[in-house]
């Protein structure tokens, strides 16, 4: 008799959920809306935008809910709720929610960028073409640099919209390091000097990844084929000075290259309890926060390497089933306005640089600019601008991740 | 003599073992550069538990984590009650097959159930509402519950029950003067394991709530991604303080039912 009835209330449930998926057959998916500017405009006021990103930086995160937030309420009446959440974490959650059919999802913005941009794009878990509606896109980005076209080896078609671009430099502690090492000659013989003062992520970590990926650029002595070819496997049989450098110095490394941290968030203890003298990454304003905050000595100076420097960009996208696309849109193009993004690189906040080109700001823009002081431990820009190297396509990532276990750990 | 000084070393390590810890936290929440060598911070400062309180989600999450783990707590032992009582005293067809399916959530990786869940979840309507987080995080509660009711139940054995029954009491009786009193124990330590579990699941609540559900692990754990040290110790200790308040309304709770029952 109970066995009867459970079996009826499990036939029941599947059947439910079976109607329920039949249901949704056609998933209305949100379009990308077509109206006019100021009707979006229109539309959006006085709606709840929820943005999902990494939440794991205080300045960042007080950049969006004491700036952003408030300052949208004011000028668009849009409620701006951040949502603390790993990229891999909502990119599956918006897998599933597609596989379920659900064609209203709760994220109307995410931040991504490179190798989940394509994982999304490839999924169609995004929303469309719709960076070119935006009025502040048009008006203040160069859509001639390659940032607006292709992220990391994919092609953008407008499914994101540039939020940030960064670059990637070194900090040391100039207490300890009088001249710090910027090639792998100089880096050897500095590691043989004082062992166990310098690592670097594990490249599985994508900031460790990225160190790697100036190596190889000064390996192959900046090979056009980087940049040119979306294939890595030309490397076969060219990457022998570039492993046998990493080989060289690993037993020299903290803990003797036994092990490597595993995220750039270890190294950075590390560097803070002064275990190791450098740590590194992009943005090349993460140092200002972090000395003020007490997390990184005082003391700490930031270099490029003589190979350059990689500068990455990172962006904001709608997913395919946002609630609230017109106030997502709203919400974008806000972030990109010259004076949001001003704000951004306020180093009490955030410090990291503009995606807009500078001389087509309004005047006092432009002058707010070059008063700005960005910080001690920031180079200037036209440093980093001659330094700058253009990022690799993804694929070299996962080729360096994949030989890296082999070549340098297992020898 | 020499007992005694054994037990009094090992009640001072104890105290060492516990306090210590914590101590250290305390002082790091409130630290400025704190860094080998040095004893104490060169500096001490509010930055790190300002962080915390500005953030905007925290008296939500706050209030959403207390909610869920009522709700969990109470739905968990309506649950587990029954099953670990039946389990304890009941010879059915088919027992060692609830059994091993009751058990299951502790056997198989919960992020793997959970991923297949989210789908059905989906279907309900129940993704990214407080109910489904709450329904979802029964399943890592439930099996320890049960577990730990159901040696309750056969400490106590049936003879007591036995003897209710000759003696004409109902089941309502049986259960508030047999069952609630003797099993006291085994309650109190079910629900604070319950309160621990429930508290702490981040993948669950990710998942299964979206991140719209937003509770304390959620603000909370993405904080280990980052070097901020005091950040993630006044974290902590904010984190170690709710299981201690919902630990004192236990006690309260589970002492007011003793004396009430107690007072006939």
């Amino acid at each position: 008799m109970n066995l009867k009835i459970t079996a009826l209330i499990l036939i029941f449930s599947m059947f439910l959920a079976a109607c329920n998926s039949e249901g949704n057959g056609e998933p209305q998916t949100s379009k990308v809306p077509d109206q006019k500017w100021e009707d979006i405009e229109q539309e959006a006021e006085g709606s709840t935008v929820n943005l999902f990103m990494w939440g794991g930086d205080n300045g960042i995160n007080r950049y969006i809910d004491d700036w952003v937030a408030p300052k949208l309420k004011e000028n668009h009446d849009i409620t701006l709720k951040r949502h603390p959440m790993d990229t891999n974490e909502f990119i599956q959650k918006l897998q599933t929610e597609k596989k379920a059919g659900k064609d209203k999802g709760t994220i109307d913005i995410i931040w991504i960028n490179g190798e989940n941009f394509k994982n999304a794009k490839e999924n169609q878990l995004l929303l469309g073409s719709f960076a070119s509606k935006l009025p502040n896109y048009e008006k203040y980005i160069n859509q001639d640099k390659n940032f607006t076209k292709s992220d990391m080896g994919t092609d953008i078609d407008g499914m994101e919209a540039p939020w940030g671009n960064v670059q990637f430099v070194m900090w040391y502690d100039s207490e300890k390091v009088k001249n710090p090492p910027k090639n792998m000659d100089e880096l050897k013989k500095f590691v043989k000097e004082h062992p166990g003062k310098f690592t670097y992520p594990n490249p599985k970590d994508f900031s460790g990844n990225a160190f790697l990926r100036h190596v190889l650029y000064e390996k192959t002595d900046q090979d056009p084929k980087l940049n040119e070819k979306d294939d890595p496997s030309w490397l076969e049989g060219e990457d022998e000075a570039f492993w046998k450098d990493l080989k060289e110095i690993s037993p020299h490394l903290w803990r003797k290259g036994k092990t490597y941290p595993e995220s750039l968030s270890q190294l950075d203890q590390l560097y803070s309890k002064g275990e190791v003298w450098f740590t590194l990454g992009f943005n090349e304003a993460r140092g200002e926060g972090l000395i003020k905050d007490g997390v990184f000595p005082p003391s700490t100076e930031s270099f490029v390497l003589d190979v350059g420097s990689i500068g990455n960009t990172h962006y904001l996208s709608i997913p395919f089933n946002s609630p609230n696309p017109e106030g997502a849109m709203v919400a974008i193009n806000f972030m990109e306005s010259p004076e949001a993004q001003l704000a951004k690189m306020d180093p009490s906040m955030w410090g990291e640089g503009m995606v807009l080109e500078s001389d087509r700001l309004p005047k006092d823009i432009q002058k707010e600019l070059q008063a700005l002081n960005r910080g001690d431990t920031v180079l200037s820009t036209k440093e980093l601008e001659e330094a700058y190297l253009p990022e690799l396509n993804s694929t070299y990532i996962d080729w360096i991740k994949e030989h890296w276990l082999n070549e340098v750990v297992q020898k | 003599m020499i007992k005694n000084i054994f037990l009094k070393t090992l009640l001072v390590l104890s105290i060492i073992l516990t306090i210590g810890p914590i101590l250290l936290v305390a002082i790091q929440s409130f630290s400025f550069r704190w860094v080998w060598p040095d004893l104490l911070p060169q500096r001490f400062g509010l930055r790190a538990w300002k962080a915390v309180f500005e953030d905007p989600s925290l008296l939500q999450a706050l209030g959403n984590s207390m909610m869920i783990t009522a709700a969990v707590v109470m739905l968990t032992m309506v649950i587990s009650m029954p099953a670990a009582r039946a389990l304890a005293f009941e010879q059915f067809k088919g027992k060692t097959v609830i059994e091993t399916i009751l058990m299951l959530p502790l056997l198989i990786p919960l992020l793997f159930i959970v991923m297949g869940l989210h789908l059905t979840m989906i279907r309900f309507n129940l993704a990214d509402t407080l109910a489904g987080v709450i329904l979802v995080h029964l399943l890592p509660c439930v099996p320890y519950a049960i577990r730990i009711l159901r040696t309750g139940y056969e400490r106590v054995g049936t003879k007591w029950y036995e003897q209710a029954i000759v003696l004409g009491a109902s089941r309502q009786k049986q259960f508030w003067t047999i069952t609630v009193p003797m099993l006291m124990p085994s309650i109190r330590s079910a629900i604070v394991l319950t309160v621990v579990i429930t508290l702490s699941q981040y993948a669950l609540t990710a998942i299964i709530g979206g991140g719209i559900i937003t509770t304390l692990p959620i603000i909370y754990y993405p904080y280990f991604n980052s070097a901020d040290q005091p950040i993630i110790a006044a974290f902590t200790l904010l984190f170690a303080v709710l299981p201690i308040l919902f630990w004192f309304v236990i006690e309260l709770i589970c002492r007011s039912v003793t004396t009430m029952i107690r007072q006939p």
